[in-house]
């Protein structure tokens, strides 16, 4: 059925062409740019169709054209300029800097669109914006940059940040966007170099990311890559070298404040008193924490001949973390060519990325020990060991000596933070090739098919070397090898001893796997009279998510890295074991069509058809499904009444709808409970009483399909006053209409354990504004600022009735933060609301109030008046995900100096400093909560004193609300120095400012991004880091 | 040429996308995720036990005694003072809150019977089996463990959510007493009678249970006429009569012997699987004990005994500290509480985890009791007379002539305690007649009228569904 529309409107198109044949001109001619040198490889075509052609070296051409042709004349940095063919046969053009971003040419997903004929939300981020900011991965570089596209970055060594795009549609379904790198869907983004990157489109709006079906609901982001371009080859040389420090350091208490909180705490619970004088006073954090570095290095070479462009580079990125040995290193290798075959009317487009990585991670938890480690615990006692938080509790002194009849204790649970970080030794190594080729053929002038076959594998190595026995001694440092050794007895003598006594123990993992897709689609492009009409029909085939995992461990292996091997090893008392998965790999089949139609470029109409299969869904056998979109424009400005504005030059209101999928939904598994035993699924029947074996349904099993994501947009274009003031205007209203929530087992429900389903819907609306101010002030400076503003409102609807209240948020001491309920944002903030601190017993005694409570602690609300304070008292405080986000960016430019500021923020947003919340007694604590804390009645009715519960209130709870300067840069640029081209020299302060009210480190609290976990609340979160970098730009 | 060529190339690769299609997805081979398409086939009959299996909770060993006896005036809480049993204390002193774990338990365990049980039925009557009567047989079994759990539901917390409309909004009690009467009804007709039973089947649900838990139902709604009529269908049926020797009725001997009607069933063996430690949780605590002590006959109870003469079923309801039980087990004197529930001793129990004890649900002296009570409310007392006398004089007790209604009523109830003594009914008839604040504030506890008449929504209930109302008073 499919076969025959598509061959059907394939007859079509070659009909329409042959009846087209007129008479022909030639056109022959030279292009220059505006410092009238010739301009090779600017692409010439006649608008409507593929038929087009490029200058040569010295930026001649010729071309057949028919009378009544407009020749387009495009050339990336430079305007796009449209001439009409009458009666000339030769022309001159001339090509200006493009100073109108409304003719770029815009990525769209099996095709390109003209920025004019755009009709939803695109945004595009081009090259510039990007190397401006250096970074691991380009989306870190553009944080604050794009309206509606909320990216929470993360500091540490080797991480990706987060990004949400027009707000969290999902509660159990991957949350992560899809990525397009030159039409090849791209599993993880560090692997693109981001100086390779031509421009980052963002398909925001549902009726143009709806072209990508069931991987389209968390947005979809396209990345181009880039290409060769006609002429001589050009050498590119950057590099840059910064370091980098903690932005936001939380001063400690020292240990004199300590002993005074603690003896504090110690009275009031009966326990023992710490010596004033003691012989350490450690900083943790000072300890623990280096200078970090980060240095890249970029090489490429790029040009085109008459028949091949080509682009090669490499890379080297190298970063060290704030914490010893924290290291991540990354090559990528890049080759894209082109070849323009058969007069160009066949071309063949291939891309080939090489990128190795080398990470040795190390423990963030040791943020979280640095924080809770008492002063002092020294890092080294005298006899070499590390510290730990020994203290003998008849004497007061903190140490692990003792005297005949004094006990020693410990004042922390936690282990010695530099330890921690000095005996992790983990090396990860991973390759990722990824290649591509792709042809088009241009089979009549106006109509093109493109075919691409992409395909990627992926291998990760992970060795974990554990040295045990190092631990085991430096835990206590009264602990002797000989006491070691005398573990390693098999004294029972049943041919087993603890691994707990192995010397060390090495985890080897590989990981592999390949992913491949195979696509194909017809262009087809026409205009007549003031008609164009686009249509674009294809289909896509993918495999991928398939996986393999093989883990070996052992132990007592050989201590020198280079002879770790599980093969040979220093004893054999301890078996190897090996342990190996496997995933199963999706199929995916699609089909897609679309239609772009503009009448005398006023009136854009657009329809997008999606129809995705995948073999990850066996219910009904309905592996597919189909995703409309529309969308529809009207260029105001163009009409005869604006026409002759001088105000207003552009003005165009767009609107659309669209339907979208997120098929990364979690399998359901049906349990079904039995027990051979006394299990109460079993019951007695019979004069003898026999145990007769039942069975009862777990959980139960509700089909699950693809989440279904619909939403509209309405925007607005302008730019006024001769294109000075420029930019966007959007609203959106998307719904994830059949959200899968845990449902939890409730009581009274028919269920007796959780279960998923379809039970729910998230809506996600939201304000994106985008304003842009460019002019010059002489003819020396060139000035812009940019301020992007966009807002989020999140909320759970339409829950099924009791399917709400999944809890979450745990802060892995009993206590949860969060709850999903209808009404509210995704796992919104679910606490008790303190109200000040019990002054006196007495109020206590006459108030409802939490067992155990004393002066000092907190109080809470009793929201229901019942006079007991439990969970019915808790209340909802907002969600951890900003409401509103905003960027500006000013940038100057005077003859050859250029300098920027960038600057970025979030507001509306709660965040829980789980460090301070969770504090059990003997713990650090910050200077600020020493200094404000309760210390008797009448002094602070704020914040609680030394000896407080530890449940989860809105007092941990804080403002999640922060401006940063992301970026100042000061360049110069020299042109033609020497045999350089042009040579630029910059530095840049990354983060040099945060403005927050947040006690913690990092208001940047993103996690693992899970909204039911601890994502937006600290606990071991990786600093947000300053840095400093000197850079420089080479071209020959 | 180059036309052609180019034709060539364009048409291969078209080929080449256009073969398999949609098959393309279906290659890959996914794990079935529902249990029908597990490969394991489970029998209807499997999850049927499991709807029976849920009555072996520990719920019943220990929560279930706290909300039905000893909150009342027949029991005290009983084991050591300063062995709380988490709430029993509370639930005895009648000052049990909303966070109460008893009530909790037991609100839980009525509704996930009451859940597996509609599973149960959903998955028979979709099971592909040849014997229609079989299938209609167990879907007749879960319809009466349903209304059953509902039944206990209904009368402890009045208005109560139906599970299969909404778990949030509470239906009236009417409507739930309806939803009760239409799965008894429904059962009845597919239920065979105890002696048609195989005797393998022993201790299924009969047509007879649910017509006498249909007589009981119909009592707590004051509906007399159907009341009466459904008890003497019971009567009548020729199924069931008194055991002439009460005590014999909680012997191992008396397990689904002649008098019962319904029982939860027990077995001590290895393997064993009983309801938990119903016995151990009420066995004599301290020297040569065996259980904890819990749910101790109160001294009023003993006082109605003697008052009434009722020397039979006094010696056969309580263990007294010191006494030499039937089967020879001496009690010692110096056990901590002076009286046991001896309707929970078993002799095989010496404090297992899982013991042989069967819990009487109903059987047959209720229904002449039931038959009886609905007959006076009639003003048919001398019908009513001869059931209770029937009651009566199996255990040596005079014959009532009184045909007073009221003064007949008084004495129904009071032959209901002291015949139904311990066996989880009492706390339910005290609210249902209306006596519980007299006799409970006579009984020295504070009785609130207005809301002790029900048992609170379980707290944790109310913090997972928040829309749910509270009953009046908590």
């Amino acid at each position: 059925m499919k076969i025959k529309s598509a061959l059907l409107l394939i007859i079509v198109f070659l009909t329409q062409t042959i009846v087209y044949a007129q008479d022909n001109v030639l056109i022959t001619g030279k292009v220059n740019d505006s410092d009238e040198l010739p301009l090779p490889g600017v692409n010439i075509l006649i608008k409507g169709t593929n038929k087009g052609t490029q200058s040569d070296f010295e930026g001649n051409f010729s071309i057949e054209t028919i009378k009544g042709d407009i020749l387009i004349f495009s050339y990336i940095g430079l305007e796009t300029q449209e001439i009409s063919i009458q009666n000339q046969n030769t022309l001159e053009v001339t090509m200006s800097p493009n100073t109108d971003s409304l003719n770029e040419i815009i990525v769209v997903g099996y095709g390109t669109q003209k920025k004019t004929a755009i009709t939803g939300a695109v945004v595009s981020v081009s090259t510039e914006d990007i190397v401006k900011q250096p970074a691991l991965t380009a989306l870190q570089s553009i944080q604050g940059k794009v309206a509606g596209v909320n990216i929470i970055a993360n500091d540490a060594p080797g991480a990706t940040p987060t990004v949400i795009v027009r707000g969290l549609g999902t509660a159990q379904a991957g949350r992560e966007p899809f990525y397009v790198v030159d039409g090849q869907p791209t599993q993880d983004i560090r692997s693109i170099n981001p100086s390779d990157i031509e421009s980052i489109e963002f398909l925001k709006g549902a009726s143009y990311a709806n072209i990508y079906g069931i991987r389209a609901a968390n947005g979809v982001i396209l990345v181009t890559t880039k290409k060769g371009k006609k002429g001589k080859a050009i050498f590119s040389f950057d590099s840059f070298y910064g370091i980098r420090n903690v932005l936001n350091q939380v001063e400690m208490a020292n240990a004199d404040q300590y002993i005074q909180y603690f003896n504090e705490e110690s009275a009031a619970v009966d326990g023992f008193q710490l010596q004033q004088n003691q012989q350490f006073n450690t900083d943790w954090y000072d300890e623990l924490i280096q200078l970090g570095n980060i240095n890249s290095n970029n090489f490429s070479v790029s040009g085109g001949g008459e028949t091949i462009d080509y682009f090669f580079s490499y890379n080297l990125y190298q970063e060290e973390g704030i914490l010893k040995d924290n290291e991540y290193s990354r090559g990528t290798i890049r080759n894209n060519n082109t070849y323009h075959l058969f007069e160009n009317k066949f071309r063949i487009t291939q891309n080939i990325n090489i990128t190795y990585t080398n990470e040795a991670p190390k423990p963030f938890g040791s943020f979280n020990n640095a924080y809770r480690q008492s002063p002092l615990v020294p890092v080294f006692y005298s006899n070499g060991r590390f510290g730990q938080s020994f203290v003998n509790q008849s004497t007061g002194i903190v140490t692990f000596e003792s005297e005949d009849g004094e006990s020693v204790g410990r004042l922390t649970p936690h282990g010695n933070p530099v330890s921690d970080v000095l005996f992790q030794d983990i090396d990860i190594n991973t390759t990722t090739l990824q290649g591509q080729i792709a042809t088009e053929t241009d089979i009549t002038n106006d109509l093109t098919f493109t075919a691409r076959f992409g395909a990627t594998q992926f291998y990760s190595k992970r060795n974990e070397y554990n040295p045990i026995r190092e631990r085991w001694l430096n835990a206590d440092p009264r602990r002797t090898i000989a006491e070691f050794e005398a573990g390693r007895v098999d004294e029972d003598g049943d041919g087993t001893i603890s691994t707990e006594f192995a010397n060390n123990s090495l985890n080897v993992q590989d990981v592999e796997f390949f992913r491949w897709n195979l696509e194909g689609f017809l262009t087809f492009n026409k205009s007549f009279n003031k008609h164009s009409l686009s249509t674009t029909v294809g289909l896509s085939r993918e495999k991928f998510g398939g996986r393999e995992l093989v883990e070996a461990q052992g132990f007592d292996v050989f201590e020198e890295k280079r002879l770790r091997n599980l093969s040979r090893r220093t004893s054999s008392f301890f078996d190897n074991t090996v342990v190996q998965q496997f995933n199963q790999s999706t199929n995916l089949q699609s089909y897609f069509a679309r239609v772009e139609y503009d009448f005398a470029d006023k009136y854009f109409l657009r329809g997008v058809w999606r129809r995705d299969g995948t073999s990850d869904f066996v219910t009904g056998e309905n592996f597919f499904d189909n995703f409309p979109a529309f969308s529809l424009g009207w260029n105001i400005s163009n009409e005869n009444f604006l026409k002759e504005s001088t105000f207003i030059n552009h003005l165009k209101v767009f609107g659309g709808w669209g339907r979208l999928g997120n098929a990364n939904v979690p399998f359901n598994v049906q349990q079904i409970d039995t027990d051979p035993d006394s299990g109460n699924q079993n019951y007695v029947f019979g004069p003898t009483q026999s145990l007769i074996f039942g069975a009862s349904f777990g959980s139960p099993v509700e089909p699950l399909q693809w989440e279904i994501t619909e939403e509209w947009e309405l925007g607005l274009d302008f730019a006024f006053l001769n294109r000075k003031l420029s930019g966007t205007v959007a609203y959106y209203d998307r719904t994830n209409t059949n959200a899968i929530i845990n449902v939890q087992n409730i009581l009274n429900s028919e269920s007796e354990g959780n279960f998923l389903a379809h039970a729910a819907e998230v809506s996600n609306t939201g304000i994106e504004v985008l304003i842009n101010w460019q002019d010059n002030l002489g003819k020396d400076l060139t000035y812009n600022i940019g301020v992007n503003f966009s807002t989020n409102k999140n909320r759970v609807e339409n829950v099924v009735p009791g399917f709400d209240g999944e809890t979450g948020g745990s802060l892995n001491n009993g206590q949860i933060t969060k709850r999903l309920q209808e009404g509210q944002p995704l796992f919104a903030w679910w606490l008790l609301e303190a109200d000040g601190v019990w002054q006196n017993q007495d109020e206590i005694d006459n108030n409802p109030s939490v067992g155990n409570a004393a002066p000092g602690h907190l109080r809470y609300v009793d929201q229901n008046a019942d006079g007991v304070i439990d969970d019915r008292d808790k209340k909802f405080f907002g969600n951890y995900v900003p409401t509103f986000n905003y960027g500006i960016k000013i940038g100057i430019q005077y003859k050859q100096l250029d300098f920027s500021v960038d600057g970025f923020g979030v507001g509306g947003n709660e965040i829980y400093n789980g460090l301070a919340s969770t504090r059990l007694g003997g713990e650090n604590i910050t200077e600020e909560t020493f200094n404000s804390r309760w210390t008797g009645e009448g002094s602070t009715n704020a914040a609680p004193g030394a000896d407080r519960d530890a449940l989860a209130s809105s007092y941990w709870l804080e403002n999640g609300d922060f401006f940063r300067i992301n970026n100042i840069t000061l360049g110069y640029t020299f042109n033609k120095i020497g045999f350089l081209n042009k040579a630029r020299f910059y530095v840049t302060a990354q983060n040099p400012f945060m403005f927050t009210n947040y006690s913690g480190f990092t208001p940047e609290l993103n996690q693992n991004g899970n909204p039911a976990q601890t994502t937006g609340i600290e606990l071991s979160a990786y600093p947000t880091t300053r840095s400093f970098i000197f850079g420089v730009n080479l071209q020959l | 040429m180059k036309a052609k060529l180019k034709l060539i190339v364009f048409a291969l690769l078209f080929v080449a996308f256009f073969t398999g299609c949609d098959d393309f997805v279906e290659e890959v081979e996914v794990v079935a995720p529902t249990a029908e398409e597990s490969g394991e086939v489970f029998e209807p009959i499997q999850f049927v036990t499991g709807v029976y299996g849920r009555h072996t909770d520990f719920a019943y060993a220990f929560s279930f005694l706290g909300i039905t006896e000893m909150i009342s005036d027949n029991a005290d809480k009983g084991s050591a003072p300063t062995d709380t049993g988490a709430d029993k204390n509370l639930l005895d002193g009648l000052t049990h809150t909303t966070s109460s774990p008893s009530i909790r338990a037991m609100w839980t365990q009525w509704y996930k019977t009451i859940g597996r049980a509609t599973q149960a039925i959903e998955y028979t009557e979709t099971f592909e089996m040849t014997n229609e009567e079989l299938r209609e047989r167990l879907i007749g079994e879960c319809k009466f463990l349903r209304a059953l759990n509902y039944f206990w539901l209904v009368r402890s917390f009045g208005d109560i959510p139906l599970q299969h409309i909404d778990i949030i909004n509470r239906a009236p009690t009417s409507d739930v007493y309806a939803y009760i009467e239409q799965d008894l009804l429904e059962a009845i007709p597919a239920l065979p009678f105890k002696s048609e039973y195989a005797a393998s089947d022993l201790g299924r649900v009969t047509k007879g249970a649910a017509q006498s838990l249909l007589a009981k139902v119909y009592l707590y709604q004051k509906k007399w006429q159907e009341s009466a009529d459904m008890a003497n269908t019971v009567i009548t049926s020729g199924e069931y009569d008194l055991e002439p020797d009460y005590a014999k009725v909680w012997r191992v001997s008396g397990e689904n012997g002649l008098e019962s009607v319904f029982e939860l069933q027990g077995r001590g063996e290895i393997v064993a699987h009983g309801i938990q430690q119903y016995s151990t949780t009420q066995g004599a605590r301290g020297p040569s004990g065996w259980g904890w002590g819990f749910n101790t006959p109160s001294e009023d109870l003993l006082n109605a005994f003697n008052v009434e003469g009722d020397d039979i079923r006094r010696d056969a309801t309580i263990i007294f500290a010191g006494e030499t039980l039937f089967d020879g087990r001496v009690i010692d004197a110096g056990v901590e509480n002076p009286r046991y529930n001896e309707k929970a001793y078993s002799s095989a129990n010496a404090g297992q985890g899982d013991g042989d004890k069967n819990i009487r649900i109903i059987r047959f002296a209720e229904v002449l009791l039931i038959r009886a009570e609905a007959l006076n409310e009639l003003n048919l007392s001398s019908d009513a007379l001869t059931n209770l006398n029937r009651v009566r004089n199996r255990v040596n007790l005079e014959n009532i002539t009184t045909t007073n209604q009221s003064e007949l009523r008084q004495i129904i109830w009071n032959e209901r305690r002291l015949e139904l003594a311990m066996e989880h009914d009492r706390w339910f008839d005290l609210l249902r007649t209306g006596q519980a604040p007299a006799v409970m504030i006579a009984h020295g506890k504070p009785f609130e009228t207005g809301k002790h008449e029900l048992f609170p929504i379980p707290n944790d209930q109310l913090i997972q569904t928040p829309k749910m109302m509270q009953n009046p008073g908590w």
